[in-house]
């Protein structure tokens, strides 16, 4: 447990330095603090425009932060040969892939909630909601966000092991978009009864593979004020199940990759 | 336990057992195949080492000749296409030997956020190891003892090598790895890095260092490999490959007659105006020439031993399948043998 600490430990030191994520998060905290701004643009509805711009804004901020940190993670490892010495020590090759995992989810939890206070802190600047218990329903927000992006940065360390940095890049961008966007385009397929077996069988898979991420996407009962959620903390809870057990698998998966592959 | 498990097992088993048992480092036929467009390649083949326990082991050979190779599939991180590879008597990777090893790989890299003390920590606790005080004397004991709480991105190349030695001590290892420890570091630096490796020894540590620093392998190991192309070309104690040195006597004053009852089928003399040279093999006593010489009046200039030198052992073992290569590599060593003293 000590090694995967430390391990998890010098990830996240390093990733907090890095340049690229530091800008990305940077020009994530620039949107967030100009959307109060672009409420002219939509003057009728404004607080729930402001409110769904920057949740999106928080999210594809942080979607972008899970991909580029992972791709990278492990094979920037090989390329610099740290994990020579590291394996080289008494390091289970687990040990190391669950360390450099918990590392990255937590180096991006740092900077969602960085995020999400910049956003806080602009919605209270700027007189947006009206009362704690409002605000408290938008903070919640990012924590399933959180629980997405993890399951997303399991995507992309699965892949790290056995593809490289770009091509794991569009893959693991590619399974996200897939899982938002397209995920009840392949359920209503899977489910026709008119499209041939083949193209249904595909569907299917599909389905079945790429985790739901459409259901972390938990902003409309904030956004849009007085729709709240029935039984909301069964609702997170369940959510959390699904993603820690898709989480495991693909990380298990990955470490049965690394495990025979060379470094 | 041995002996039970011994008991039990086939005569095949106990050869594995008392052999590997006994030996720091041992690869029996280890081969490992990169398959590349042109087809297979035998980055190692069918290589044969032993490695006695608290020796200093040079592995050597070009560039591209396996080495490291070698050394990743000693440490487990790749494995091998066929053969066996055995450290401390366990198959290579075990991961309960490697508590008692450590390396350090060529040209390393360390986290460049931390510094000098944090990366002494990192690695400590990956060992399960909590104690700043060690990793303050070992950095201490590799002079960087001022220098241990700025970034490692402000350390210069052979301060970076200091500290990847002195995580290599954390866990007191019995063997230790190092790939070219000396590689791009300045004279002082070099020999300070010598001297710590000569330290090791007198530790009881078993070292196995892959060098290109002939100079420094003759001066400190006692027993080599040579390497090319993935195959052992010369392998055994120093001494023992090292002979066929020659001596050479010269003296003034000489007759003819001296010269030629000194001639014999290894011994060579030439002789000028009186003064003569005598080349013979150093497995000879000078002596008797010596005496000849003087009691036939002639008069002794000088008694010089022309040691073979590691260098011309490794030109014969490497240059035999490519001379242009051994030439130009003769330039090479020479030139860093200049530069290096
Ligand atoms: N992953 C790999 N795939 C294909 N070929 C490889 C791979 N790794 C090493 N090689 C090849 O194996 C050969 C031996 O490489 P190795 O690094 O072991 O040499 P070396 O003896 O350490 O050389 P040097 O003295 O330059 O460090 C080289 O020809 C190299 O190109
Ligand atoms: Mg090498």
């Amino acid at each position: 447990m000590n090694a995967v600490v430390a391990i998890a430990k010098t990830t996240v030191g390093e990733a907090i330095r890095r340049k690229v994520l530091l800008i990305i998060l940077l020009i994530g905290a620039l949107l967030l603090a100009i959307a109060p701004a672009l409420e002219a643009l939509s003057p009728r509805q404004e607080m729930t425009v402001l409110r769904a711009l920057t949740l999106g804004v928080i999210q594809m901020t942080s979607a972008v932060i899970a991909v580029v940190l992972t791709v990278y993670m492990i094979p920037n490892e090989i390329e610099r040969r740290t994990i020579y010495t590291i394996l080289s020590k008494p390091v289970r090759r687990w040990q190391f892939l669950v360390g450099k995992y918990l590392g990255a989810v937590s180096a991006l939890g740092l900077m969602m909630a960085l995020m999400t206070l910049v956003m806080l802190f602009v919605f209270l600047i700027t007189r947006k909601v009206d009362g704690v218990s409002e605000l408290a329903a938008i903070a919640k927000v990012p924590f399933a966000f959180f629980v997405q992006m993890s399951l997303l940065a399991a995507v992309a360390v699965f892949f790290s092991t056995f593809v490289s940095p770009i091509v794991n890049f569009f893959l693991s961008g590619g399974v996200y978009l897939v899982g938002t966007l397209f995920d009840s385009f392949f359920k209503t397929l899977s489910e026709s009864k008119d499209v041939p077996q083949a193209l249904k069988g595909v569907a299917i898979v599909i389905h079945l593979l790429v985790p739901n991420f459409q259901s972390f996407n938990v902003q409309n009962a904030a956004v849009n004020p007085g729709q709240g959620i029935q039984g909301e903390g069964i609702m997170y809870l369940n959510l959390a199940l699904y993603a820690f057990t898709y989480i495991a698998i693909l990380l298990i998966g990955g470490i049965i990759v690394f495990e025979n592959r060379e470094v | 336990m041995h002996l039970h498990f011994v008991g039990i097992l086939a005569p095949a088993l106990l050869r594995l057992e008392d052999q590997s048992l006994n030996l720091a480092i041992e690869t029996r036929t280890l081969t490992k195949t990169y398959k590349s467009r042109s087809g297979a390649i035998n980055v190692v083949h069918n290589l044969d080492l032993q490695v006695e326990p608290g020796e200093i082991f040079g592995f050597l050979g070009p560039n591209g000749a396996g080495k490291t190779t070698t050394i990743k599939i000693l440490l487990g991180v790749i494995y091998q296409t066929s053969g066996e590879a055995y450290v401390l008597g366990k198959e290579a990777g075990d991961i309960e030997v490697h508590k008692q090893i450590s390396y350090l790989p060529e040209k390393p890299y360390y986290y460049e956020h931390m510094t000098g003390m944090e990366i002494m920590q990192f690695y400590a606790s990956l060992f399960g190891i909590k104690d700043d005080d060690k990793c303050r004397k070992l950095l201490d004991r590799v002079n960087l003892g001022n220098d241990m709480n700025r970034p490692i991105s402000q350390y210069s190349k052979g301060m970076q090598q200091r500290v990847g030695l002195a995580q290599s001590l954390l866990n007191d290892p019995q063997i230790l790895f190092l790939d070219e420890p000396t590689g791009g570091l300045d004279p002082i630096a070099h020999i300070e890095i010598r001297d710590l490796i000569l330290q090791f020894r007198d530790e009881g540590k078993t070292v196995f260092i892959s060098s290109h620093e002939l100079s420094d392998v003759e001066r400190i190991c006692d027993r080599v490999a040579i390497i090319n192309k993935g195959e052992i070309v010369a392998q055994g104690r120093l001494e023992d490959l090292l002979v066929g040195g020659r001596i050479e006597v010269t003296a003034n004053n000489c007759t003819d007659e001296v010269a030629a009852s000194l001639r014999g089928e290894d011994t060579l003399v030439s002789i000028n105006h009186g003064r003569m040279i005598v080349d013979l093999p150093d497995s000879l006593s000078p002596n008797e020439v010596v005496l000849k010489i003087q009691t036939a009046g002639g008069e002794i200039v000088s008694v010089i031993p022309r040691r073979k030198r590691l260098e011309d052992l490794f030109l014969e073992a490497v240059g035999k399948d490519n001379k242009a290569k051994g030439r130009q590599l003769k330039s090479m060593v020479g030139s860093t043998e200049e530069a290096a003293s």
